[in-house]
């Protein structure tokens, strides 16, 4: 379907970036809904290509937000020198957590991945004198550019946005190599991708390695965003967001990412100045995408575009049309 | 599955007219010709305080805008008791709405985070947050704080009770592991030193923690004569419920050194409160003109007595829009320099605002349960036993504005 | 001595851990459907007591009446919304139920407010058990003895009754099942509302110990998921055993190490996991 190729989606990701300013008044709010879509799309590259249901996804973004703040308040280094940092580090432990977890699959997986985020958020909490504890991390600076520090939300907006369009085509790059390609392979058909030789453990540890990377960055914009790496940023309940935004957006495509963090971050702005107990219609939207959106919302683009075209989905899935349907259900 | 297609349709309708408040209804907040945002937790872990925060703001701008005939409205802004939420919240109340008056945070973590935002947004805030950094090694000239820091807390609980109960010589804590809790456990040991009593333990405890029995056993072991309850809220509310079990109620005096007021009276029950020390920052039936004339106030509009949030909420906008009318403005920094050495008629007598750090120098309470029988109406849990100050000096307090 | 008092202590803990996730750990046993909304069910169970107490209920009354109210609640969930989303993959299972728990929960805000209260134990339990140093409250005896007997009951329902051979057989296969005749949705809905009415019953036996507040559930899923990893999913005895061990070691970190009690808990299951992936009892 051509809304799910590469330059299509790439084209899809520049417009966002572009368009988001014409929508929201909010500079914070287009930020955000950036920061997260790269995050969402890590955790779809986990979900979709690999069929791994990670709930740990919060331990690398409060890695990244953590890595920000004691980097950017405790040392001199450079904005620039620090994302790299915050890569390396998220990849470092989706590496760990990665190759552990994958000890075992389906629910036991999750589990896995549950448990290590609670442990995580523990740590973090524990050794308060590196995190802050509860407090966090207070006064973390935005980046510089040409001497003149981002303070306007539209002009960091501006910055985000740059890394935003690079890791996402870094993200399409790797979805359309023979990494990415193998990758469905091994979703697919896990035993037969073994057969063949596959070194599957390799392949799952490394596309944790790269959400891990994607996300930890993801995170340390963010603390650069709202000017602290609060605790709340390493616990269950960001895992838990993410996940959901995951979800409710599809991972038939990697836009759809983007797709499910928007519409949950202006529902949840919507909601809550509407009524203080909109997390009970939050519960319901989720029941209902499952009931009737299992293909989250892109999946519901795709419908629209294949009715416009007059086309079918072909009932068969091609390697860019990732359905979760076919995902492994229990062990 | 069988009409599937219908409700695509609906849910795509449904999408499309709830997105749109969010993308174009902040045009409307902002109406009047103050507005004072309240960024407090809504929805989330303390709900229930932002609720009579909320109601609290409500009535200092309807005084305002009935003594200074301007239009004055409270935005109410849900920080669901995150950080990074509430920075948001509050950089969108600033870019989009043009507030430069805060009063709101309960949680430390989340106005801590708010005030830096603030004091960079060229705003005011006023906050009731625990935290001792607030006015002290992380003040800022935009960040005022209403309640009494943990140092006088402990002062005005502990030297009270240390005087009714000379016999008590060993006492046992239970703190929770974050910067509050650290705070008013040092201010007891420094205090117990002094007095030459011994603190025979101390159990620390994480912030997620719900079973206390573990450490109420240590307690036991240790055979105090005081328990002394350093965290804050459910935890606090949770802790007593559990030592009460274990009958520590009969064996020792149990103490909590802030209370979070009435709200808490209300979930524990008159017959778990009845006999326990609670320090307090503000109690309703305190008898002073301003707190009078609140406690009337919310009887007529919402048919109770203020309790803390509420309380503290009224206060803390009502201050702001004073030094506002004041200044002339909301400009952040003309509008700090109002309330900076302000002395005013407040809910506990009279307060004044310190300028050297912005803590505003009130009366803290101790209070006894009463028991049921004795109580004068449903709100009567407790008698105040005690109210005073005390404070660090500013040099001590470790903040450092200029 | 005062480890002595915490192993105690740590058992009777361990009890109620028990009881809290054995009911998510049987439903996933025979419906291989992890339950996010398992907290919820504990929650409503707490708040169910507390509001027939206000209403001067007696306890006893309210206790069972509690469980069972959730057992329905959790039933008609099941027989409408949850029996369609089996066959799903997992990944929907956890949407569904992540939404149901934040359903439940805003539901108990709106109709019991935000603040929470205390429930008063029953006058017949009042007091504490006093034997030299150690104290205990009569109200936590009565509940590690309660909790033992309907272990044990339990464990007859599910090892020597027609009904137990039928969940057994069908944790192992539901195809099996529905051959043999059975009729499985009945069954599962059966299940499901057990296992929920279990996790109401915790929630209602532990509602005068800590009192009831809105967010009770949240810590009681993750206390439940770590019982149910550790003993290994599906597994009856692996949650007794992992419900005493969690029980015990937060205990004993109380006094030896209390800021990593919680760290502590996390680490033995991340410890087991790696050592014994299926966990203690783990069968799969």
């Amino acid at each position: 379907m051509l809304i799910n190729k590469p330059f299509f989606q790439f084209g899809l990701v520049v417009l966002t970036v572009l368009a988001l300013p014409f929508f929201l008044r909010s500079g914070i709010m287009a930020s955000e809904i950036l920061i997260y879509g790269m995050v969402v799309a890590a955790s779809n590259l986990l979900l979709g290509y690999t069929g791994l249901l990670s709930f740990g996804q919060g331990i690398f973004f409060g890695t990244g937000s953590y890595l920000a703040g004691i980097v950017l308040t405790r040392t001199g280094v450079p904005v620039g020198l620090m994302l790299p940092m915050a890569a390396v580090l998220g990849t470092v432990i989706a590496t760990l957590v990665g190759g552990l977890s994958i000890r075992r699959q389906g629910v036991y997986f999750v589990m896995l991945t549950l448990a290590f985020s609670q442990l995580f958020y523990f740590l973090a909490y524990t050794f308060s004198d590196l995190t802050g504890g509860d407090n966090g991390l207070l006064d973390v600076p935005r980046p510089m550019l040409n001497g003149e520090q981002l303070v306007d939300p539209w002009s960091y907006y501006a910055y985000v946005g740059v890394c935003f369009v690079l890791v996402f085509a870094a993200m399409l790059l790797v979805t359309q190599s023979t990494f990415g390609r193998t990758l469905i392979a091994v979703r697919e058909n896990e035993e037969r991708a073994a057969a063949i030789g596959f070194p599957v453990r390799v392949f799952k540890i490394a596309a944790f390695a790269i959400s891990g990377a994607v996300t930890a960055f993801a995170g340390a914009l963010h603390a650069m965003l709202i000017g602290v790496a609060p605790l709340s940023s390493i616990e269950y309940h960001t895992s838990e967001i993410i996940l959901v935004m995951t979800i409710i957006g599809g991972s038939s495509s990697l836009y759809a990412s983007v797709l499910g963090a928007s519409f949950y971050l202006l529902m949840a702005d919507t909601l809550s100045s509407i009524w203080p107990r909109w997390l009970l219609l939050l519960g319901l939207v989720l029941v209902v995408v499952a009931l009737f959106l299992q293909k989250g919302l892109w999946g519901l683009v795709e419908k629209i575009y294949a009715l416009l075209t007059h086309n079918r989905i072909p009932p068969e899935v091609e390697p860019s049309d990732l359905g979760t349907d076919t995902t492994a259900k229990g062990e | 599955m069988t009409n599937r297609r219908n409700f695509l349709r609906y849910t795509a309708a449904l999408g499309a007219t709830t997105a749109l408040p969010g993308i174009i209804g902040r045009a409307y907040a902002a109406t009047g010709a103050m507005t004072v945002g309240i960024p407090v937790p809504i929805s989330g872990a303390f709900a229930a305080n932002g609720k009579f925060a909320s109601m609290g703001a409500i009535i200092a701008a309807e005084e305002a805008a009935a003594n200074l005939g301007v239009d004055v409205s409270t935005l109410d802004l849900d920080t669901e008791g995150k950080p990074a939420t509430a920075v948001r919240r509050v950089q969108d109340g600033i870019a989009q709405d043009g507030v430069k008056l805060f009063a709101g945070g309960i949680l430390s973590s989340e106005s801590l985070a708010m005030g830096k935002e603030i004091e960079r947004g060229g705003g005011v805030f006023m906050t009731t947050a625990g935290a001792d950094e607030i006015t002290g090694s992380d003040c800022n000239s935009a960040t005022f704080r209403w309640s009494v820091p943990t140092f006088g807390a402990i002062e005005q609980t502990l030297r009270p009770i240390i005087d009714a109960i000379p016999d008590a010589k060993r006492w046992y804590t239970i703190t929770p592991q974050y910067v509050f809790g650290e705070g008013l456990l040092n201010a007891t040991t420094n205090l117990l030193a002094e007095k030459g009593l011994e603190h025979v333990g101390n159990s620390y405890h994480s912030l997620t923690e719900k079973e206390f029995s573990g450490y109420i056993t240590n307690a036991i072991a240790a055979k105090p004569d005081v328990l002394l309850l350093l965290n804050f809220g459910s935890q606090s509310s949770d802790t007593l419920r559990q030592a009460i079990s274990f009958g520590l109620k009969e064996r020792m005096t149990i103490v909590i050194a802030w209370a979070s007021g009435l709200e808490q009276f209300e979930g524990l029950g008159a017959d778990v409160c009845e006999g326990v020390y609670f320090g307090a920052q503000y109690w309703h039936n305190v008898d002073a003109p301003l707190n009078n004339a609140l406690r009337a106030k919310v009887r007529e509009k919402y048919d109770i007595n203020p309790n803390y949030s509420l309380a503290g909420s009224y206060i803390c906008t009502k201050l702001l829009l004073d030094a506002a009318a004041k200044a002339g403005t909301t400009d952040g920094p003309a509008v700090a320099a109002a309330l900076s050495g302000m002395a005013y008629d407040g809910l506990t007598g009279p307060e004044t605002i310190r300028a050297e750090d912005h803590q505003v120098m009130k009366d803290y309470y101790l209070l006894k349960g009463k028991a049921k029988a004795d109580m004068q109406d449903a709100d009567d849990y407790a008698e105040v036993i005690s109210a005073g100050q005390s404070f660090l000096s500013p040099a001590d307090s470790g903040c450092k504005l200029g | 001595m005062i480890y002595l008092f915490q192993v105690l202590n740590g058992i009777g803990l361990g009890m109620l851990y028990f009881l809290l996730a054995v009911g998510l750990s049987i439903i996933f046993g025979l419906l291989q459907f992890v339950n996010f909304a398992h907290g919820a069910f504990y929650l409503l169970g707490a708040y169910l007591t507390y509001d027939l107490v206000e209403r001067d209920i007696s306890f006893w009354v309210a206790m069972p009446a509690a469980a069972v109210i959730v057992a329905l609640v959790a039933g008609l969930t099941e027989a409408s919304l949850l029996r369609r989303i089996y066959k799903l993959p997992h990944t929907f299972h956890i949407l569904v139920t992540v939404g149901l728990a934040l359903v439940i929960q805003e539901f108990v805000i709106v109709v019991w407010g935000p603040l929470g209260g205390s429930v008063a134990t029953p006058k017949s339990l009042a007091g504490v058990l006093i034997i030299g140093d150690f104290i205990y409250p009569y109200y936590r005896i009565f509940a590690i003895c309660f909790t033992a007997v309907l272990a044990f009951v339990l464990y007859w329902a599910l090892e020597r009754t027609r009904l137990g051979a039928i969940v057994r057989a069908g944790s192992e296969s539901t195809e099996t099942m529905a051959l043999l005749g059975y009729d499985t949705l009945r069954i599962n809905t059966a299940v499901f509302a057990f296992g929920a009415g279990l996790a109401g019953l915790a929630g209602a036996l532990a509602a005068p110990i800590r009192g009831v507040e809105p967010f009770m559930g949240v810590e009681a899923l993750s206390v439940a998921f770590v019982v149910v990893v550790i003993g290994g999913m599906g597994s009856y005895v692996g949650a007794l055993a992992a419900g005493l061990l969690v029980g015990v070691i937060q205990s004993l970190m109380a006094t030896i190490w209390p800021e990593g009690a919680r760290l502590m808990i996390y680490v033995a299951m991340a410890f087991v996991i790696v050592t014994m992936p299926r966990g203690l009892f783990g069968r799969v």
